[in-house]
């Protein structure tokens, strides 16, 4: 008996540590899979003895044959009650008992049913998992709401007794009742069967959308202006439990429908309110937030499902979606959410650019392009500020941006640039003006290359220049290319070369046929650079390439 | 079921006991030596064959209304359905109980015991026919029907009155708690459905017994109560599983939450509702869904329920209320709580329709609005569930005794239980139950139900004899 007893302890022990690993590792883990083999190990040496394994459940102990076998007087992590709170006094392990049925059951007591806040209590985990090796006795009297209310009701329906006259009268009239006809049931048939197999498939599928049809609906039913301001609340819940189940095109259907109402020059004023108040809630930060999640979770997201929910949506999403965007951890969620920025900002552009004073970089960064997409030259005062961040990545982006988006006082600003310590900048700043397509900036270029100190910048630095020069192909940039390529020097020739192959390399960019004529004097050059890169725009020239 | 092989094993239980029926229906038209009946009986010694490999010997046993391989028991699927009542019927007939298989069976000899059972219908004592014909069978034996012992269901009917009470309790409490603007606790009505589920499926006539009682103060909790009843047994003859009759259970005990706002006056008024007042009544579907949606926060439940608390006054044919713009499509769930709420409300007395309908007589109403304000396909499911008679119906017996229906019969609709109230010398009797199916030795039934009555006409208090 001593060894069963001590088996049985074992066996609650182990449930402590059990359950522990179980919440702490996933279920390819190699101690979660030794644990619960070595709990389907002690079972079996208890199985040994016995063919089942009885504990009774106290609040604080769980015995087995009246011995107890664990005793915890803390209200904290405390397995006696755990089970006895909810009712159950009784688990009993049959010897069948399976290593997947031990793993359930240890996820179930590893549970946290109160910060969890699950619906369920540990007796329906039981009951739903409907194992065929552990059985449980539960007390149901915490189910009644009212002591004795069975009794009371049973004696006050008993009460009610007939008369015996009454009941004679009936059995008097019975005889003269007419006979009963011969009552056959309808036998059911496969194609009974078939047709209710369809109907519930059918119903196994969500039901969200059928809410909200009904609640649609309600609003065409409401009496008082009080009852369809109740039902906002209503429409947000659903919308929010769409979000969280990443069902956007169902949110996407709803919000279009309060569209149409909102456009319905014949609809009453309370509906086009209630209408304005979900396009408006639907941005908020909450919603947002839930989107957010889904964003994170890994699921996927059809960036046009994306899109024309966002459509939907006010300008003061902006500001949750800008949260989110710095929030992100996924890539492609930041990618959905930029994309969604690009088209709620339109609609806000000063709201957008406060984005620009985040403290994270990466943010800066994305409202710049954000930014720079949107195309809105009201931008351009916004990002002129940001030119001095002191992350180099954020400053590249914002040259980018000012240089696609040009206007006043972007030209001073990359020509700044250009004396930039930062070689990135000043090449950032180099591309920027070239992509200006404008007089200014070509001029500044053209300038720049012709200072005497241009030949000491570095090659790749040069290059820069010559390509951004190359978005001009005019007459003048031509010639003036040309110039370089035959100027010689005798001092610092290697330099010189450097300036002369970088305008044979634009030469080719320029497209011009005429320069072959120029580039083929050049073709036995004896600088090595000089030769390649002659060789390369000629086969451009030549060969389109 | 515990893992892969449970799973297949569950699976083959079925696919045994179906296609055990499968023989018999063939058997029943071909002789058993016929081309049709050797391959089903094949297939069926290699379902037994695939068992016996496992579990060495497999005992294919009635217990009730249930089928059990090895003990375990083998549930309704709806695909099996008819075919499982079949082979109910033809165990039933024959008074057998068990089928045990061992070691390696052959077709021929499954020929032998199809044979059996065959010729068994004319023999005097149909199981005594069979246990000698199958004397010399090697690998097949049989065993007698057991018969339910009366005594023993003395602590199912103590626990099914304990559940049934406890969940009006709770539906009480709960209704109370909303109007406070208390916190519902829901776990408790999990575990109340959970209970109900299972005498549904355990005991389904105690608990569809506990409906017919319909005098108590309280019309509203027991109206909860009995529709979630009857819907969870409705269910369960449609072949859902526990988890989804659970659900089922839950959305038809909330389907009334909305009437909590009607006003007292107009729900406990006595005499008949005013045109403005029916007005009210009809808005309690709406404020269902409120109620329901305030209830908690939003989940698959929450999302039924409401569901459910807006359609079930909307009739099939979309005669009912509350009117809709949409064409919405009626839910699975409501429909069947429709027909579990008129069913209920006919036969209950009500504050404002004192004298409730008889059971049969509610059933024949609502056979007429089959296909117009009712589903015709689960009205056939539902009449077949409760009976010809249901429990609580007044009958008069070919003896001349007067009494009750206190349990239908499933495979025989017109042969229900009855508890005999006056016997056949008319004297007023108690607590005495006989059974429609029983027989003499002239194989011809000892009782048949020649009237019904209405109880509610004589003021019978159904509590007094089913309670």
């Amino acid at each position: 008996m001593s060894e069963e007893l001590n088996k049985a302890k074992e066996i609650v022990q182990s449930f402590l540590k059990s359950k522990k690993i179980v919440r702490m590792y996933p279920s390819n883990n190699p101690i979660y899979i030794n644990t619960v083999e070595d709990d389907l190990k002690k079972f079996r040496e208890f199985f040994y003895f016995r063919d089942e394994l009885i504990f009774q459940i106290k609040q604080n102990e769980i015995l087995y044959d009246s011995e107890a076998v664990y005793i915890n007087l803390e209200k904290e992590d405390n397995l006696a009650l755990f089970f006895f709170k909810d009712g159950l006094r009784e688990i009993n392990f049959k010897k069948g008992l399976t290593v997947v049925e031990i793993e359930d059951f240890l996820k179930i007591i590893s549970l946290d049913f109160n910060r969890d806040a699950l619906d369920d209590d540990v007796v329906t985990m039981f009951w739903e998992r409907d194992f065929q090796n552990i059985h449980y006795v539960a007390d149901d009297t915490i189910l009644s709401d009212e002591d004795n209310y069975e009794e009371t009701a049973v004696a006050s329906v008993k009460e009610k007794e007939p008369q015996q006259d009454s009941l004679m009268k009936a059995y008097e009239d019975a005889f003269r009742e007419e006979m009963v006809h011969d009552i056959s049931i309808v036998p059911l048939s496969d194609k009974d069967l078939q047709l209710l197999m369809q109907e519930y498939e059918r119903d196994a599928e969500d039901k969200t959308d059928k809410l909200l049809d009904i609640l649609f609906e309600m609003i065409y039913l409401q009496q008082s202006k009080a009852d369809l301001e109740d039902m906002g609340g209503f429409f947000v819940s659903a919308i929010e439990y769409s979000i969280g189940h990443g069902d956007i095109q169902l949110v996407t259907d709803v919000l279009s429908r309060f569209k149409k109402i909102l456009d319905d020059r014949n609809e009453e004023d309370e509906r086009k309110k209630l209408a304005r108040k979900i396009l408006s809630i639907a941005g908020d930060e909450s919603i947002v937030g839930l989107l957010g999640e889904i964003l994170d979770s890994g699921q996927e997201m059809e960036e046009k499902i994306f899109e024309d929910f966002v459509r939907f949506l006010d300008k003061n999403a902006l500001v949750p979606f800008m949260k989110i965007l710095g929030d992100l951890k996924s890539i492609q969620g930041r990618k959905i959410v930029i994309d969604a920025l690009i088209l709620l900002g339109t609609k806000d552009i000063a709201t957008l650019s406060k984005g620009l004073t985040d403290s994270r970089w990466y943010v800066v960064r994305n409202i710049i392009y954000i930014l720079r997409k949107i195309g809105d030259k009201r931008a351009v005062d916004y990002l002129l500020k940001t030119v001095r961040h002191g992350d180099i990545r954020v400053k590249k982006e914002v040259i980018r941006a000012l240089g696609e988006l040009g206007g006043a006082g972007v030209l001073q600003t990359l020509r700044d640039c250009l004396e930039d310590p930062e070689i990135q900048v000043r090449s950032a700043a180099v591309r920027a003006l070239g992509s200006m397509i404008s007089e200014a900036p070509k001029r500044i270029i053209i300038n720049k290359i012709a200072e005497k100190n241009f030949r000491e910048k570095s090659f790749e630095e040069k290059k820069e220049y010559f390509e951004a020069l190359c978005h001009w192909k005019d007459e003048e940039v031509f010639t003036f290319v040309v110039g370089i390529i035959k100027k010689k020097t005798f001092f610092r020739r290697t330099k010189n070369d450097e300036n002369r192959a970088c305008a044979a390399y634009s030469l080719g960019l320029l497209g011009n046929k005429e320069g072959l004529a120029v580039l083929n004097k050049y073709r036995s050059e004896g600088n090595k650079l000089m030769q390649e890169f002659v060789f390369s725009a000629i086969k451009r020239l030549e060969h389109g390439q | 079921m515990d893992n892969r092989e449970d799973i297949e094993r569950y699976k083959t239980g079925k696919d045994l006991v179906n296609q055990f029926s499968v023989v018999l229906r063939t058997a029943h038209i071909h002789d058993p030596d016929n081309i049709a009946v050797m391959s089903v009986i094949d297939k069926f010694v290699s379902i037994v064959n695939f068992f016996i490999a496992h579990e060495r010997v497999i005992s294919l046993e009635l217990r009730g209304e249930y089928f059990y391989i090895n003990d375990y028991r083998i549930r309704y699927s709806l695909e099996y359905l008819l075919n499982f009542d079949f082979l109910l019927r033809e165990f039933k007939k024959r008074e057998l109980g068990s089928l045990v298989f061992k070691d390696k069976i052959t077709a021929e000899e499954v020929k032998v015991l199809v044979r059996a059972l065959l010729l068994s219908s004319f023999a005097e004592s149909s199981f005594d026919a069979i246990e000698e014909k199958m004397a010399h069978a090697r690998n097949i034996s049989v065993g007698r029907l057991q018969k339910v012992v009366e005594d023993s269901s003395l602590e199912p009917r103590k626990m099914v009155k304990k559940t049934y009470f406890n969940a009006v309790s709770y539906t009480k409490g709960v209704i109370n708690r909303i109007k406070s603007g208390e916190k519902v606790n829901i776990k408790k009505a999990k575990r109340i459905i959970e209970n109900m589920v299972d005498h549904i499926l355990e005991e389904e006539q105690l608990l569809l017994g506990m409906t017919a009682i319909k005098d108590y103060d309280e019309y509203t909790y027991h109206h909860s109560v009995n529709v979630s009843i009857f819907s969870i047994a409705l269910g369960q003859r449609v072949g859902l599983n526990r988890k989804t009759l659970t659900e089922l259970g839950m959305v038809a005990l909330f389907h009334d939450i909305g009437k909590m706002d009607i006003p007292n006056e107009i729900l406990n008024k006595p005499s008949n509702f005013s045109d403005s007042e029916w007005d009210i009544i009809r808005r309690h579907p709406i404020w269902g869904v409120k109620t329901m949606l305030k209830l908690k926060k939003l989940d698959p439940l929450t999302i039924k329920s409401a569901i459910v608390s807006f359609e079930h006054h909307m009739n099939y044919d979309h005669s009912g209320y509350p009117r809709v713009r949409k064409d919405l499509k009626l839910d699975f769930y409501s429909k069947i709580v429709c027909l579990a709420d008129q069913y209920d409300a006919m036969t209950s007395s009500r504050v404002y329709s004192r004298v409730p309908l008889a059971p049969d007589k509610a059933l024949s109403i609502m056979m007429e609005r089959s296909n117009t304000q009712l589903d015709p396909l689960l009205m056939k499911f539902f009449v077949n569930m409760v009976g010809v008679f249901p429990i609580g119906t007044l009958v008069m017996l070919s003896t001349k005794e007067l009494g009750l229906v206190c349990e239908s019969n499933h495979v025989f609709p017109t042969r229900p239980r009855v508890l005999i109230i006056i016997d056949e010398k008319g004297n007023k009797v108690k607590g005495h139950v006989v059974d429609l199916t029983e027989k003499n030795e002239q194989e011809l039934y000892l009782r048949s139900i020649l009237k019904t009555m209405d109880p509610n006409k004589y003021r019978i208090n159904l509590a007094e004899y089913l309670l």
